[in-house]
């Protein structure tokens, strides 16, 4: 009698991509054993700690993934960092199958002058910070009154809706209170964002603008002429581009519309069409010069906040392997048994739905390389129970982060849904049920 | 009743209710399918069968990724509808007002274009709501099955 090998499968990273791509192999392979390795103790990656904690209705794309462990399909691999803690050639022997699926957790670095001048900040370390992730401070660094914003895409829009925002904007959110009051204790008066782009044709959704001038918070204006700017589509019917970039315009014009009401919080100028040049200062930052329309203009600044994508972090094996291997939005593989998905694969683009259809894609290169024999699993593969013991001992599973999960949610103060802590080693304790000692290496 | 399921979904919400639906219906009825609108021909809907529509909504109130072939292949050879009987649940964001579940109306609009008629109610979930779109699927699942079962 034969029986049907079980492919032995590892993802790397539990972030939205890690959690669509093992959705995809589940469905189309049942039997594939699947362990997802997170180096945090907790699951969902960008979902928990990049996405703004306003916007919990975004995060409830976890309920979805919950899915996956709930139902003994994945097992979670908490607290276990490939690469280093387990190196990458250790786990590609144990599983038939390794997929990196890793983000690209850093703010890519300003190519200016200037641009390592004490008070420029990335935008995913104040979004880290604002959502208590072990890696941050849990302080922000004091911005100053004058916030100069570099970019004008969706992390930008985040960034700057925490600008404007007061302590009331934070219901029912898991704002990490100690960053948010910092910031509220001093906030900014004046924030200008730097797009390269026109209104219409820069980075941010729609639904983000709308949301900004909804917002009872701000005084916007639009100084040059690449502003609220017509879409300007030619004749004929509108396909889904044009349509969201008439939309972006309108967006931007109800933000300077007169008629929106003298609001409390900052002065904000939105510079489309405008290129920095150099970030000014000996100390710290002072001040941005921007080139609009060919004409230099310097921009007063506290702090600088860039929002411009994010890299890959080469601190270990497998970030280094991210980050020296050019994006292919077509291919995730990187040879037979090896692979890549999300950003770590196509690059720092698209808001989270749409790296399901890249998961699915890279699912079915796995798929065709098992069909075609390039990948040959003949059962002999331990998977998970062939990793080292301190390994196995040390792993953070499921159930560990229910713990904390419930932990959380029942800690938040009245008007928030959970209390993140910010320290690693407490996060493992408590999940463990060990909160007297807490220790990550048991 | 043969039922079939049809999803379109940008982040994979609704085919986790499509699935749901899917397996709650399984227990009853011998003939169930769910299928991804992606590889769903519209010249394959029939009289035969009771369709239930779960749809999610993209962009500026735009069909999801998987449902666009499906739109596009219908417009191109629009099949003939008449006694097609469909249920439609639409999934979208409150969050976003003016386009709120606007993704399964497109779909809607094409069914009814073509003769086929809805049954029951337009079932909706918010995901600015905190419910579960399988719960809220789920519980509108029985009134759409007894409109479903009185004849046309």
């Amino acid at each position: 009698m034969t029986t049907v090998p079980r492919p032995q499968i590892a993802v790397v990273g539990s972030g939205p991509s890690g959690c669509y791509l093992a959705q995809a192999i589940l469905r189309a392979l049942p039997t594939a054993e699947l362990t997802i390795f997170d180096r945090l103790v907790s699951p969902f990656g960008l979902v928990r700690y990049g996405v703004a904690a306003d916007h919990q209705h975004t995060k409830a794309i976890t309920r979805q993934f919950d899915r996956l462990f709930q139902g003994g399909g994945a097992r979670f691999a908490g607290g276990i960092r490939i690469g280093d803690d387990v190196g990458l050639a250790a786990l590609r022997d144990a599983f038939d199958a390794v997929i990196l699926a890793t983000g690209l957790p850093a703010d890519r670095p300003l190519d200016v002058p200037g641009a390592d001048l004490p008070g420029v900040v990335g935008a995913g370390a104040v979004t880290r910070a604002l959502n208590a992730h072990p890696d941050a401070p849990t302080r922000l660094p004091a911005l100053g009154g004058d916030v100069v914003l570099l970019g004008a895409g969706n992390v930008a829009l985040d960034v700057l809706r925490f600008l404007v925002k007061d302590r009331s904007g934070y219901a029912e959110s898991d704002v990490a209170d100690e960053a948010l009051a910092g910031y509220l204790a001093a906030p900014a008066r004046r924030v200008v964002l730097v797009s390269r782009s026109a209104a219409a044709a820069s980075k941010g959704d729609p639904q983000m603008l709308r949301e900004l001038a909804a917002l009872p918070r701000a005084r916007y204006s639009v100084p040059d002429p690449a502003g609220p700017a017509d879409p300007a589509s030619p004749a004929g019917p509108a396909d889904a581009g044009d349509r969201t970039a008439a939309a972006r315009a309108a967006a931007v014009a109800a933000l300077v519309d007169p008629d929106r009401g003298p609001f409390p919080g900052p002065e904000v100028e939105l510079r489309f069409g405008a290129a920095p040049l150099r970030i000014l200062g000996t100390e710290r930052v002072t001040g941005v010069e921007l080139d609009v329309a060919g004409e230099r203009i310097v921009i007063p600044a506290d702090a600088v906040i860039s929002a411009i994508g994010f890299a890959g972090e080469p601190r270990d094996e497998v970030g280094r392997l991210i980050a020296e291997t050019p994006p292919d939005p077509a291919s995730g593989r990187l040879g037979a048994g090896l692979y890549r998905a999300g950003w770590a694969q196509r690059g720092p683009r698209g808001a989270i739905p749409e790296n399901r259809a890249s998961a699915k894609l890279v699912a079915d290169e796995l798929l065709a390389d098992l069909a075609s024999g390039a990948l040959a699993v003949d059962g002999d593969r331990p998977g998970f129970a062939g990793l080292p013991p301190e390994t196995r001992a040390r792993a953070v599973d499921y159930e560990h982060w229910l713990v904390l999960d419930a932990h959380e949610r029942s800690t938040a103060p009245a008007d928030r849904v959970r209390r993140k802590l910010p320290d690693h080693d407490a996060m493992v304790g408590i999940a463990r049920g060990d909160a007297a000692a807490p220790h990550p290496h048991p | 009743m043969n039922i079939t399921i049809l999803f379109g979904t940008e982040s994979g919400n609704s085919e986790l209710v499509a699935e749901d639906l899917g397996a709650e219906l399984g227990a009853h009825h011998d003939d169930v399918e769910v299928r991804d609108l992606q590889s769903f021909d519209p010249s394959e809907l029939s009289a035969e069968r009771f369709y239930l529509v779960i749809c999610s909504t993209h962009g500026e109130g735009d069909l999801p990724n998987t449902a666009i072939p499906f739109a596009e292949a219908f417009d191109a050879a629009p099949p003939e509808l008449a006694g097609v009987r469909y249920a439609m649940f639409g999934l979208g964001d409150m969050f976003y007002e003016e386009t709120y579940s606007q993704g399964s109306e497109h779909l809607d609009r094409r069914f009814a274009e073509r003769g086929a008629v809805r049954v029951g109610e337009y079932g909706r979930h918010d995901a600015s709501s905190w419910d579960l779109p399988s719960d809220a699927a789920l519980a509108w699942l029985p009134g759409v099955l007894a409109a479903a079962s009185v004849p046309a």
